[in-house]
Formats: structure tokens, C-alpha cells, sequence
């Protein structure tokens, strides 16, 4: 892609693609987070 | 000297001024909590927007866009790391250590360790080696300052380093933690314009992407791979994982970006901080590698490569744009700059100065050792800066490995481990920091293939884990701490007995500086 090497065009995308997905669980496996409250 | 990009940065740092202002006049700033803290009153857009426009620095300018200059693709695998650096922080140790030390009643970084691992010696190591280290890496600051401000003013180096100096220490002076909260916030989306306005101009002046990548590739294909310039690291993954490290895992090792949890309106504030985080780097964090790797074909025959950012911008750009470019150059710089200052100044007052040699030291006297280190600082900064500048990259990599040897197993385990006690966090910060020094000193690097932060962190992890399980019986961590790990695993509110019992009980310095503030308040 873009002429750039396998390799290369796997760093450049794939790890913002990794990011997202940890972003996108981190926001569903803390869900339950909003009981916390105020108090603290 | 070019007057429209000088109004344009004198019209910004009248902005930031104002930003300041505002800011310290909305924050509680006579009260202790309010000024170190902002009262633990921050949002999650600008818990996101703080912590990443201060981990980013001027590197990002200078140092990232030399390294892609210098070293084509290779560069990548630092932004690999930096983009999940702040969803990782906020994710693993946000919200319990936003909860522990409003538990612990800490109000600094080195201070909650202190609380979290009792002894003074936990402060005396932390404090010594985060002034050193915050130190140096501000030194690197002033030099991108400096370089910054000299193309901008055509002055020489000297003198625009200078007024970059001056203009960041007098910058740091103007208020607490909410105010540089604020005006971090302000300079992250300057920072989004700046750099998207030089990238999306120096892809139009070289045709786009694919024809970049073809030119370069007639030049030297290897810096197209993920190995650098003549592949000089290939396959050494010790390196790699170095380089992605450094970033992630790594910052939250950084005592001036922990803080920033510290200082969320609620343990959940990460939550959101974390999306935004992650979305705001989506934006930013290539863009200078890439502008770095499109300068190869633009200027072939740059003499500095930390220049390439600034260059391109200059040549591509028309004056009024260049301005704004240039404030988010200095935006980068400064919000850095001005959080490490104001660390290191609240750490040698606070945690050296008089926890250690004047415990009855007045509010006066403490704020004149801090602005005194800060300005000592300054002058030391100058001088190296002018006589032998080390690179902006080098400075950074170097501060910034040893802090995450150093420190992120201690955060990490603060919150997660409660068999983490004081020897073993002693003995990893030790470790981590002496391993990660010599790595770096002896230039073990090339010899080992291995990166000072890959082993410095490794080493430090496995000490906290070894040391900590072998002192169990000699050093257990204290009851009412293991209540509040305890507390800190739930999700929910904090028991009002858990509130009043710990609070400020734990931080007798700060209950007196408390009290001289109380004092001042009467008095008013």
C-alpha cells in the first residue's frame, strides 16, 4: 500500500488499528465503572 | 526575522497568558489541593489532552522528525508505542490511583509512593532521581526553544535561547497545576493544527503518498523498511521492543504525567479520558514521523536533521500559517516544559527540601527553594545548551527510558499487588534506574542489541516482584494500606470511614502546608 513494503505498511496501520480495538474494550469491560460515584 | 510570524506568536502567548489567568481564577488555587491538584476537579477531555500534550514535548518536533529524517520508517515503531500510551495509562493504573491516593491523601506523584510504600528512604531515592531526570529532561526543552525561536527571529542561537528560557520560566511561574492543566489543553489542539497543516501541505508539494514513497525509494529503498536506514536494525528486536516501549508501558513511569490521574474529578474520569486519549493520538502521533520521512525529498540537504519539522513548514508554508505552525512547535515545547518545571520545583521543596533538611520551612521559603531550583535549572540549561547541545532526541530517550525503569513497576504494583511492599519498590527503583544508566552510559545498546529500557524495565519488574515475596516476613505491607488496596479494587464509592480516617492522616507535610495556607486565609 502507498508502495511501502509489507512490513512497513503492517506498523504503520496496524498498530493504530490494535489501539482501537484495546480502546473500544477497555471501554466496554469498564462499563460498570459509572457505580463508582461521586463521594470518591 | 519574519514580523508576521513573530505577531502570530506574541498574539499566542497572549492567549496562553489569558488562558492562565482564567484558569488560576476558576481553580481554588489558596487551597493546597487546588494548586497542586486543581482541586481534583479535571474532566476527562482535559485529563486526555493534558497528559498527552505533556508526554509529547518538543520530541515530537525535533526529535521525532530527525529521527524519520534520518532513519525513514523505522521510525514508526516509536509511534507504534506512543498511540496506546495514554488508553494504557489511564486503563491500568487511572482510576485506582486516582482512588488510592484520594484515600492516602497524597498530593504529589513521589509523595503517594511515599504513602504507598512507607519509609523515607522510598522518597529520598524518588525525589532525587525525578529531579535529575526532569532536569534533563528539560534541558532538552529549552533547546528545541531555542532552535525554535532563532529560525523564527533570525537572532543567533544564543540569544533566542535565551528569550525561549526566560519566556518558559516566567511562563511556569504563572500558577498551579490547573493552570497548566488549561493551557495544555488550549495547546494540544494547537498542536492538532499546526502539525496537520505542514503534513497536509508537504504531501500536496510531493504528490501524494505513493509518489513520496517512489522518490524515496530512488534515493535509498531502505529507509522505506521497518529496519532503517541500510536496515541497521534488522532483526534486533531487543530494540524494537525498546522503541515501542518507551512510550507505552513507559509512561506510566512518568511522575509528571501520573499526576495527571491524580487529579481526575472521579476515578472514572479515565474511563472517557481514555477514548479521548486514544482518538487525539489517532491525529497526532504519526504526523511528525511522517512530515520527517516527506522531508527526505523536500530538503535532501538539511545540515540539521531537527530541523526538518521547522524547514518544511518554513519553505512550504506562507508567513501567516508558519505562525500558527510555530506556536504549536512552541505550544509542544512549552506544555511540557512548564508541567516539568513545575514538578521539579514542588519536588525539591516539598520532598527534599522539607521532608529532609527544614521540616518547619515557612510557605516562603519553600516557594524560594522551588523557584530557585527552577531558575538554577535555567542557568545550568543554559549553559550546556549553549557550550555542547546534546540531541533533542538523545536527551529525551535517555530521561525518559531511566524514569520508566525506574518507576512504572512501583506505580503499577501500588495499585494492583498487595503483597508490593516498601523493599521491593526500593530495590526496583534502584535497579531499574541504575540498569537502565548504565545501558545507557556504557552504550550497551549496540553491543546487546538490547534497548536500555527493554532491560532496565525488565530488571525492575522482576526485583519488585523477587524482593518483595522474600521480605514478606520482615517488611509487610502495613494494615491500613491493605485496607485501602482493598477499597481501591471495588468499584464503588469510598467509605466515609476510609475518607476521614486516611485523610491527610498519612501526609503530615501536607496537613502543614495546609495549615500555613489556612493561616493566609484567615488573615485575608
Amino acid at each position: 500500500m502507498f508502495g511501502l513494503p509489507v512490513g512497513t505498511t503492517l506498523l504503520i496501520f496496524g498498530f493504530p488499528v490494535f489501539w482501537i480495538l484495546y480502546t473500544i474494550g477497555f471501554l466496554v469491560v469498564s462499563k460498570h465503572w459509572k457505580d463508582e460515584g461521586d463521594q470518591s | 526575522m519574519n514580523t508576521t510570524v513573530i505577531l502570530f506568536l506574541v498574539l499566542y502567548y497572549m492567549v496562553m497568558v489569558g488562558v492562565g489567568v482564567w484558569a488560576m481564577r476558576r481553580g481554588a488555587s489558596d487551597d493546597l489541593e487546588g494548586y497542586l491538584l486543581g482541586g481534583r476537579n479535571v474532566g476527562p477531555m482535559v485529563t486526555a489532552l493534558t497528559l498527552q500534550s505533556t508526554s509529547m514535548s518538543g520530541y515530537m518536533f525535533l526529535g521525532a522528525g530527525s529521527l524519520a529524517y534520518t532513519q525513514g520508517y523505522w521510525a514508526f515503531w516509536y509511534a507504534a508505542g506512543d498511540i496506546g500510551g495514554g488508553v494504557l495509562n489511564l486503563s491500568v493504573i487511572g482510576r485506582r490511583m486516582r482512588k488510592l491516593s484520594r484515600m492516602m491523601g497524597s498530593l504529589t506523584a513521589i509523595e503517594y509512593l511515599e504513602n504507598r510504600y512507607p519509609s523515607p528512604a522510598t522518597r529520598l531515592i524518588a525525589a532525587s532521581l525525578s529531579v535529575f531526570l526532569l532536569s534533563a529532561y528539560v534541558l532538552a526543552q529549552f533547546i528545541a526553544g531555542g532552535k525554535g525561536m532563532a529560525l523564527i527571529t533570525g537572532l543567533p542561537y544564543s540569544v533566542a535561547l535565551l528569550i525561549a528560557l526566560a519566556v518558559i520560566i516566567v511562563y511556569t511561574f504563572l500558577g498551579g497545576y490547573l493552570a497548566v492543566a488549561y493551557t495544555d489543553f488550549f495547546q494540544s489542539l494547537i498542536m492538532i493544527v499546526g502539525v496537520a497543516w505542514v503534513l497536509g501541505a508537504a504531501l500536496i508539494h510531493v504528490g501524494g503518498l505513493s509518489a513520496a514513497n517512489a522518490a524515496i525509494a530512488e534515493i535509498d529503498p531502505t529507509l522505506l523498511s521497518v529496519w532503517g536506514k541500510d536496515l541497521g536494525y534488522h532483526g534486533q528486536w531487543g530494540i524494537v521492543v525498546g522503541a515501542v516501549l518507551v512510550f507505552s508501558i513507559g509512561l506510566m513511569g512518568w511522575p509528571h504525567v501520573v499526576t495527571r490521574h491524580m487529579a481526575m474529578k472521579q476515578p472514572t474520569t479515565a474511563r472517557r479520558a481514555g477514548a479521548y486519549a486514544t482518538a487525539w493520538n489517532l491525529l497526532f502521533v504519526s504526523s511528525p514521523y511522517l512530515v520527517g520521512v516527506l522531508a527526505i525529498i523536500i530538503l535532501p540537504n538539511l545540515e540539521d536533521p531537527e530541523m526538518a519539522i521547522f524547514q518544511v513548514a518554513y519553505t512550504l508554508l506562507p508567513a501567516a500559517v508558519t505562525g500558527i505552525v510555530m506556536a504549536a512547535i512552541m505550544a509542544a515545547i512549552m506544555s511540557t516544559a512548564d508541567s516539568l518545571l513545575l514538578q521539579t520545583g514542588s519536588i525539591a521543596s516539598r520532598d527534599l527540601y522539607e521532608r529532609f533538611i527544614n521540616p518547619k520551612a515557612s510557605d516562603r521559603e519553600m516557594v524560594m527553594v522551588s523557584r530557585g531550583l527552577v531558575f538554577a535549572i535555567g542557568v545550568a540549561g543554559y549553559v550546556i545548551a549553549l557550550v555542547q547541545p546534546p540531541a533533542v532526541f538523545d536527551v529525551v530517550i535517555f530521561a525518559t527510558s531511566i524514569l520508566s525503569s525506574a518507576f512504572a513497576p512501583a506505580f503499577v504494583c501500588a495499585v494492583w499487588w498487595k503483597k508490593a511492599n516498601t523493599p521491593g519498590a526500593i530495590a526496583s527503583m534502584v535497579t531499574g534506574a541504575s540498569t537502565s544508566f548504565v545501558w545507557e552510559v556504557g552504550n550497551l545498546a549496540d553491543a546487546t542489541t538490547l534497548a536500555p529500557v527493554t532491560v532496565g524495565l525488565l530488571a525492575s519488574t522482576l526485583i519488585i516482584i523477587v524482593v518483595s515475596l522474600a521480605t514478606q516476613s520482615i517488611s509487610p505491607v502495613p494494615g491500613h494500606i491493605v485496607a485501602v488496596l482493598e477499597e481501591t479494587a471495588k468499584v464503588g464509592p469510598i467509605p466515609k470511614h476510609l475518607l476521614s480516617a486516611s485523610d491527610f492522616a498519612l501526609s503530615p507535610e501536607a496537613e502543614q502546608i495546609e495549615s500555613i495556607l489556612g493561616q493566609r486565609r484567615e488573615e485575608r
